[in-house]
C-alpha cells in the first residue's frame, strides 16, 4: 500500500472517529444519562438486596 | 418506664409506647412496632450503634436514640426468642375470622384480557431476582420523566405464545411513600402517573422466610382491587427455618392464587409463568377489620374525591379512591405537605382535615389502631397458614456475632478488603501478560504486513496501544466486580451499613449513605442512582456529591500504571497496600466533605436510620459470574468504541501537523515532531498549570483526554509513548517506558513524587463526562454538577501540589 493511500486511509478512520463522537453526544441529547457504557451495569441497585 | 434501648442482647420485651415525633411512629408502625409487640434485643454494632432487634421474624436496626424514645413493659422483660415466647403466650384473635367482603364497583370489568404486570414488594424479597429471571435479556431500562427512578420493564413469552409486559416498580414497605422510589411505586399503583398507565394486573412477591412483615404491604396491594398473583419467593428458606407454609390455605383466605417458587432455580418458575399467562386472575376481597368510625371517615373523603359527590352513602366505594383518601387521612401533614396535590386530592382535602380532627377526638390513638388491626388480620392468617416451629437461622447469628464484633467486626472488614486488593495484584498478573503478549503479537503483524506509513502507524501507535493499554486491565476490574458481587449477593453489604453507621453519623449521615458508597468503588453511576432509596433530599444531595470521591474502576488501570512505575520490584502486598491507601484517601476525602457540606452548603438533622437486616445467603455464583461477563462485554464494547475513537483522534493530534524539513535540513526527532502536534501544543499551553504539581507536557495530555473518561489516561500515555518510540526499538511495557523517561535536563519525569502527585490527582478529580450527566440528571440542576467538578478538580489540584512541592521542601524527588 502506498504511502499516499495510507495517509488517505488513516485520515478517514479519523474523520470516522470523530463522526462517531459527534453523533454518539446528538444521541445523548436525545437520551441524557450514561447509556450504561462505562462498564457498569447501570440498571442495577435500587434497593439493597433485591 | 423503660427505655426500649435498655434490653441486653438476648433479652426481649413487649412495647407499651411509641415516640411521639409522628414520622418516626408511622415508620416504626409499618414495619411492625406495635403496641403489644414482644421485640428482642439482638446486638449493637461495634461502635456501639446502631442497635439491632428481632420482630416479626425479621431483623431491623434502629438508632440507639430512636430506639430510647419506645418504651417497653419491664414486667415482660424475659429471655428467650421472640418466636419461643410467643408461642407461650398465643395471639388472641381481636376480630372475626371472616371480614365482610367489600361489594366491587359495578364499573369495573369482570373479565380482564391485558396481560401486563406490575412486579411489586418489600425490598429484599428477591423481587429483582424473579423480573430477571422471567424477563431474561428482553428488558428495557428508562427513566420515570420529572423523578430519578429508574423505569425497568420486560416481557416474555406466555404459555400461548403471547407477550406478557412486566414493569418491576421499586421495593417498597407501604405504600405510605417516604422516599422517592417508593412515591414512584405508590404512584404507579394509583395510576397518578400520566407517562405510566394504571396497571391493569399486579404480582406480588412475597418473601416467605418474612411473611408476616411482607403481608402487610400485600394486604395494602390487594386493597386496591386489581387482578393479583402472588409469588412466594424463598420457600426453601421458609422450610428450612421449620415454617413451612400452606400456600392453598393462605390462597383461599386471601382470595387469589399463591404460587410457592425459587427465583434463583428456574424450573420453579413454570407454575408462575402458566399463571401469569391465564386469561382471568381473580381479585381479592380481603379486608382488615378496622374501627367503623375509620371506615366511616374514609369513605366520606373517597366521596369527595375528585368532586365527587355522593348519591347514595350506601354505594360501595371505588377501592383507589379509599386507598387515596387513606393514604391522605393517615398523613400527619397533608394539608401543608404536596401529598394532596400529588394524590388529586382536590376539594377532599379540606374534608379530610375535619375528618382527621374527628378521628383525634373520637378515636384516641387511632393510626395505632388501624395498624394493629392490619397486623392483627395478617397474624391470623400466619397462624392459620404457618405450620411447624421456627429454627433460628444459627448461621447468619453466628457470623454476625463475627463480623459485626467490635474488635473482629473490623479486622473481618478490613481483612475483606485486603483480600479483595491483594487479588488484584495477584491473580491477575496471568491473563494481564498473556493479553500484552496478544497485542504485542498483534502489532508485529501489522508491521509485518504493511509498508511503513501513516496507516501502519495508526494501527500500532493508535489503535493496539489504546486499546490495548486499556483491554490489558480488565482481569483486575473482572476481580472488583466478582468481590463486590460477592458482598452484595451473601447480604455482607446491609453489615457494612450496620457497621458504618456509627461513622455515617459523625458526618450527619446514616449508614443506608454507605451502600451507594460502597457500590461507587465499582462505579460510581450506580453507587448515585441507589441514593434514590434516601429519604431526605439534602443527605441525598451530599451522598450525590461525595460518591465519586470514591476510587471507581476506572481509576484501577491508572493506579497500577503508577504503582508499576513507581515500585516496579516491590512485593505485592507492599503494592496491594498502596493501593489500598490510594482507595482510603478517597474514603477519607468523601467522609470529610459529607461532613463539611452537612454543616455548611446543605446543613439539615440527622436521618433517621431503619434498616432491615437480611440473612445471610450462599451467593449464586452462576449469577455473579453471569454479571461479570455482561460487564466484561459491556467493558470492551467500549473498548472497541469510545476507547477506540479516542484513541484514533489522539493519535492524530500526536502525529499532526507533521514538521516539514527543509532539504539538507537533519531529520526531527519523534519528540521534537509529537511537541509540533496538535496535542503537544495542547499539552504545552496546559504545562505551566502542571508543572508545579510534578506533570509535564505529555501528562498533560492525559490529563485533558482522561476527562472523557479515566482509564483513557492509560491508553493516551500509551499512544503519546509508542507514537515517540523509534524504529527498531524493542516494546517495553508501558510502565518501563515511563520508568526510562527523561526530563529536558536529563531527569527523570516519573519520580515517586510525580507518580505519588499524579495518583493523588486522580484520587480526587472528577474526570468522567458520564458521572456528571448522570448528577445531572439525578439532581435535575445544572450547577450541582459543576459545582461538582471545580470542587473535586480543585481539591484534587490543591492537594497534589503540596504534596510535591511539600515532598521537595522535604527532600524527597
Amino acid at each position: 500500500m502506498s504511502p499516499t493511500i495510507q495517509t488517505v486511509t488513516a485520515l478517514a478512520l479519523v474523520v470516522g472517529a470523530a463522526l462517531y463522537f459527534i453523533l454518539a453526544w446528538l444521541k445523548k441529547r436525545k437520551n441524557p444519562g450514561c447509556g450504561g457504557g462505562c462498564g457498569c451495569s447501570a440498571s442495577s441497585k435500587t434497593k439493597l438486596g433485591e | 418506664m423503660t427505655r426500649l434501648s435498655s434490653l441486653r442482647p438476648g433479652e426481649s420485651a413487649v412495647i407499651t409506647s411509641l415516640p411521639s415525633d409522628v414520622k418516626l411512629a408511622s415508620r416504626l408502625r409499618e414495619l411492625g412496632l406495635l403496641i403489644g409487640t414482644r421485640i428482642a434485643f439482638v446486638r449493637c454494632a461495634p461502635m456501639g450503634d446502631p442497635l439491632e432487634f428481632r420482630l416479626r421474624g425479621f431483623e431491623l436496626s434502629i438508632r440507639r436514640e430512636d430506639a430510647s424514645r419506645v418504651l417497653i413493659d419491664e414486667t415482660t422483660r424475659s429471655l428467650g426468642t421472640v418466636e419461643t415466647l410467643a408461642r407461650v403466650a398465643a395471639p388472641q384473635p381481636m376480630l372475626p375470622s371472616h371480614p365482610a367482603p367489600l361489594a366491587l364497583p359495578e364499573h369495573l370489568p369482570g373479565e380482564v384480557t391485558a396481560k401486563s404486570y406490575a412486579v411489586v414488594g418489600n425490598p429484599n424479597c428477591g423481587k429483582t431476582t424473579l423480573f430477571n429471571a422471567l424477563t431474561g435479556m428482553r428488558q428495557k431500562v428508562g427513566n420515570y420523566p420529572g423523578v430519578t427512578v429508574e423505569k425497568k420493564s420486560g416481557q416474555f413469552i406466555g404459555q400461548h405464545g403471547e407477550r406478557v409486559e412486566l414493569l418491576d416498580l421499586p421495593g417498597s414497605y407501604s405504600l405510605s411513600a417516604h422516599a422517592p422510589d417508593e412515591r414512584v411505586t405508590r404512584d404507579v399503583l394509583l395510576g397518578l402517573r400520566q407517562d405510566t398507565p394504571r396497571p391493569e394486573r399486579i404480582l406480588c412477591v412475597v418473601d416467605a422466610s418474612h411473611l408476616e412483615r411482607n403481608l402487610y404491604f400485600v394486604t395494602q396491594v390487594l386493597e386496591l382491587g386489581l387482578p393479583t398473583i402472588i409469588a412466594l419467593n424463598m420457600i426453601d428458606v421458609a422450610e428450612a427455618q421449620g415454617m413451612p407454609i400452606n400456600t392453598h390455605k393462605l390462597s383461599e383466605e386471601l382470595g387469589v392464587p399463591v404460587i410457592p417458587l425459587q427465583a434463583t432455580r428456574k424450573e420453579s418458575l413454570l407454575p408462575l409463568r402458566l399463571a401469569l399467562s391465564r386469561a382471568e386472575i381473580s381479585r381479592s376481597s380481603w379486608r382488615p377489620e378496622l374501627p367503623a368510625l375509620w371506615t366511616r371517615a374514609n369513605d366520606a373523603v373517597a366521596a369527595r374525591w375528585g368532586g365527587v359527590y355522593p348519591v347514595d352513602s350506601r354505594t360501595p366505594r371505588d377501592p383507589l379512591a379509599r386507598m387515596k383518601a387513606a393514604l391522605l387521612l393517615v398523613a400527619p401533614d397533608a394539608e401543608t405537605s404536596p401529598l394532596a396535590e400529588e394524590l388529586g386530592a382536590g376539594e377532599a382535602v379540606i374534608l379530610a382535615v375535619a375528618q382527621r380532627a374527628m378521628l383525634e377526638r373520637e378515636l384516641p390513638e387511632w393510626r395505632e389502631k388501624l395498624v394493629s388491626a392490619r397486623y392483627a388480620r395478617i397474624a391470623e392468617l400466619c397462624h392459620a397458614t404457618q405450620g411447624g416451629h421456627y429454627i433460628s437461622d444459627a448461621f447468619t447469628h453466628r457470623l454476625d456475632d463475627l463480623l459485626t464484633h467490635s474488635v473482629w467486626g473490623w479486622v473481618s472488614f478490613v481483612g475483606m478488603m485486603t483480600l479483595m486488593f491483594v487479588s488484584i495484584f495477584t491473580i491477575a498478573q496471568y491473563p494481564m501478560d498473556w493479553i500484552n503478549m496478544g497485542f504485542d503479537k498483534l502489532s508485529g503483524l501489522v508491521q509485518a504486513v504493511l509498508a511503513p506509513g501513516d496507516l501502519r502507524d495508526l494501527l500500532t501507535d493508535g489503535v493496539i496501544a489504546g486499546v490495548g493499554g486499556v483491554v490489558v486491565f480488565l482481569p483486575q476490574i473482572l476481580i472488583l466486580f466478582f468481590f463486590i458481587g460477592l458482598l452484595e449477593d451473601t447480604g455482607y453489604m446491609a453489615r457494612a451499613a450496620f457497621l458504618m453507621d456509627r461513622v455515617m453519623n459523625k458526618v450527619g449521615l446514616h449508614g443506608k449513605s454507605f451502600i451507594p458508597l460502597l457500590s461507587s468503588y465499582a462505579c460510581a453511576i450506580p453507587g448515585i442512582m441507589s441514593t434514590r432509596t434516601i429519604e431526605n433530599p439534602k443527605d441525598r444531595l451530599v451522598t450525590i456529591l461525595v460518591a465519586p470521591l470514591m476510587s471507581c474502576s476506572a481509576r484501577l488501570p491508572v493506579y497500577a500504571l503508577m504503582i508499576a512505575a513507581l515500585m516496579p520490584s516491590r512485593t505485592v502486598w507492599t503494592k496491594g497496600a498502596l493501593m489500598m491507601g490510594l482507595y482510603l484517601l478517597g474514603t477519607l476525602a468523601a467522609l470529610l466533605f459529607a461532613w463539611l457540606f452537612k454543616k455548611t452548603i446543605l446543613k439539615g438533622e440527622t436521618p433517621l436510620f431503619l434498616m432491615e437486616l437480611p440473612p445471610y445467603r450462599l451467593p449464586a455464583l452462576h449469577q455473579i459470574i453471569s454479571q461479570m461477563f455482561q460487564r466484561a462485554g459491556i467493558f470492551l464494547k467500549r473498548a472497541g468504541t469510545v476507547i477506540l475513537a479516542i484513541s484514533i483522534i489522539l493519535w492524530f493530534l500526536a502525529s499532526f501537523p507533521k514538521m516539514t524539513v527543509a532539504p539538507g535540513a537533519p531529520e526531527p526527532t519523534k519528540t521534537e515532531e509529537l511537541q509540533h502536534s496538535f496535542a503537544g501544543r495542547l499539552g504545552h499551553v496546559i504545562e505551566p498549570a502542571i508543572a508545579p504539581l510534578g506533570m509535564d507536557w505529555k501528562i498533560g495530555i492525559g490529563l485533558i483526554a482522561a476527562q472523557a473518561a479515566r482509564e483513557v489516561f492509560v491508553g493516551t500515555m500509551s499512544v503519546v509513548y509508542n507514537v515517540e518510540r523509534k524504529e527498531g526499538d524493542s516494546p517495553d511495557t508501558l510502565g518501563e517506558t515511563l520508568r526510562h523517561q527523561q526530563r529536558p535536563d536529563a531527569s527523570p519525569v516519573y519520580t515517586p513524587l510525580t507518580c505519588l502527585s499524579i495518583l493523588v490527582f486522580f484520587v480526587l478529580s472528577m474526570q468522567c463526562v458520564s458521572t456528571l450527566a448522570v448528577v445531572r440528571r439525578e439532581t435535575n440542576s445544572v450547577r450541582w454538577p459543576i459545582f461538582q467538578f471545580f470542587y473535586m478538580t480543585g481539591t484534587a489540584y490543591v492537594a497534589a501540589l503540596i504534596l510535591y512541592q511539600g515532598g521537595r521542601v522535604l527532600g524527597f524527588h
